[in-house]
């Protein structure tokens, strides 16, 4: 009795021992944490994923590795797009009305979050003393070009999101932007072909029902207005995207510069799905010459200006404007 | 760097806080300063990046003076609960702003009361998230 007792305890313990060996090495080889929701310790979930993006030298070692533990990704169906967790419809915005590119930073603070280079850090201080000097600044979006990424993120106006089993697209209403993501298996543009554009070139995956992206020829940029720091076109981007609940998406992004970041800079980028039970809501088209009271000049001391009102008699370029 | 800088930067920061204009710089309003006018509507443009609110004001010497009032473009306006019938030329009302530094007669909106029912309309509501 004793040596049939000892002898399911040994197996027990062997079931038990490859259980652990079986998890442990798949968690090895997935690398990722798991999504971490922000109703628990965010502080602590943030320098895990923050920890995580530091353990690769380059964006791609990262993006090749989550692609190599979701065992390439797997697209989702076309039957599977009216499932919760790929029903991205609705009209979105900031989940917080934030001008911060990284939505945990207080609106009265610097980029505390980024480890800069002294490049990086020159920048930030050249923005800093622009504003303490004047007060002001201009803002290169005044003329409505589009923000391009990594800035995009922090763009606070409407957002909508088209989810295909081959393409995912990510529209800013701000300048009528779209960003294409890749899942059907391409790789990005060849590097004879390859050039900088405003949201670069992205290519993705699949992993269970977390859109896995990685974006690069980006032109060079800065991260919002403010003491915020600029991104150069060494920039590329890791995002995992993820409908966190039925009102609220979510993408963990880790940003890549040699130029300006030390070390690769994650935020956890957030989504709302907002009311509009009477459906007014709407991303109209933007374009600066709808009106001619919105144009804007950048002055000689690097703040804003409007060159003229036409509500205004006899108006002209009369300021200082460069 | 946090140390060396947190004085610009504090300051610096305030000149994106919300609300403020989020396509462009609110550089050329008053910081904190406004002005309350009333008037009647003359036209309201209801466009993107950003709407205006054209309204006509009388001096003491009688003389109208329009002033235009900058918001958000439509679909932040609508968020706001602010919709282009809400202000159709001839309407009255008391708006409040953030002027211009140099003087010229057009203000950032920050509330409009329309004077036939006493309803508010705060542009920057918009940036609401519900």
């Amino acid at each position: 009795m004793r040596s049939k007792i000892l002898g399911l305890v040994g197996i027990a313990i062997i079931v038990v021992s490859l259980v652990v060996v079986f998890v442990i090495s798949r968690a090895a080889a997935q690398g990722a944490p798991k999504w971490i929701n922000q109703d628990g310790d965010w502080a602590a979930g943030k320098a895990t994923l923050q920890a995580f993006g530091e353990r690769f030298p380059t964006s791609e070692a990262m993006f090749d590795a989550l692609k190599k533990a979701a065992n390439g990704g797997k697209p989702p169906t076309w039957a599977q797009m009216g499932e919760p967790a790929f029903d991205w419809s609705g009209v979105y915005t900031r989940s917080k009305p934030s001008l911060q590119y990284d939505l945990d930073l207080p609106p009265e603070g610097g980029p505390d979050s980024a480890k800069l280079t002294p490049a990086g850090q020159a920048v930030v201080k050249t923005k800093a003393d622009q504003l303490a000097r004047t007060g002001g600044e201009y803002d290169p979006l005044s003329d409505c070009r589009p923000p391009g990424t990594p800035r995009w993120f922090s763009e606070p106006f409407l957002k909508e999101w088209v989810v295909t089993p081959n393409q995912t697209w990510l529209m800013n209403e701000m300048v009528n932007v779209i960003r294409r993501v890749y899942t059907d298996g391409r790789g990005h543009t060849n590097e004879e072909d390859a050039y900088p554009s405003w949201n670069g070139d992205t290519i993705g995956f699949w992993d269970g029902d977390i859109l896995v992206a990685h974006t690069k020829d980006l032109m060079k940029g800065q991260y919002q207005r403010g003491v915020q720091p600029n991104y150069s076109e060494k920039t590329t981007v890791v995002e995992r995207w993820h409908k966190v609940d039925p009102k609220t998406l979510q993408a963990d992004v880790w940003v890549f510069d040699s130029v300006n970041l030390a070390k690769p800079w994650y935020t956890r980028q957030s989504w709302t799905k907002l009311t509009d039970d009477e459906k007014l809501l709407r991303l109209r088209y933007w374009d600066c010459r709808e009106n001619d009271n919105n144009k804007i000049v950048v002055n000689k001391d690097g703040t804003s200006q409007f060159p003229g009102f036409t509500f205004v008699p006899k108006e002209g370029a009369q300021n200082n404007a460069k | 760097m946090r140390s060396r800088f947190i004085l610009p930067l504090a300051f610096a920061a305030s000149a994106i806080a919300f609300p403020a204009m989020a396509h462009h710089s609110g550089a050329m309003f008053e910081p904190t300063k406004e002005v309350t006018l009333s008037g009647v509507v003359k036209e309201f443009q209801f466009t993107n990046p950003h709407s205006w609110l054209l309204v006509d004001v009388k001096g003491p010497d009688g003389k109208v003076t329009t002033w235009g009032f900058e918001a958000e473009g439509p679909s932040s306006m609508t968020r706001a609960g602010i919709r282009l019938k809400d202000f159709t030329p001839g309407t009255p009302v008391t708006i409040t702003g953030r002027p211009m530094k140099d003087g010229r007669p057009a203000a950032l909106w920050v509330k409009a009361t329309r004077t036939s029912d006493n309803r508010v309309f705060v542009p920057a509501r918009g940036f609401a998230v519900k």
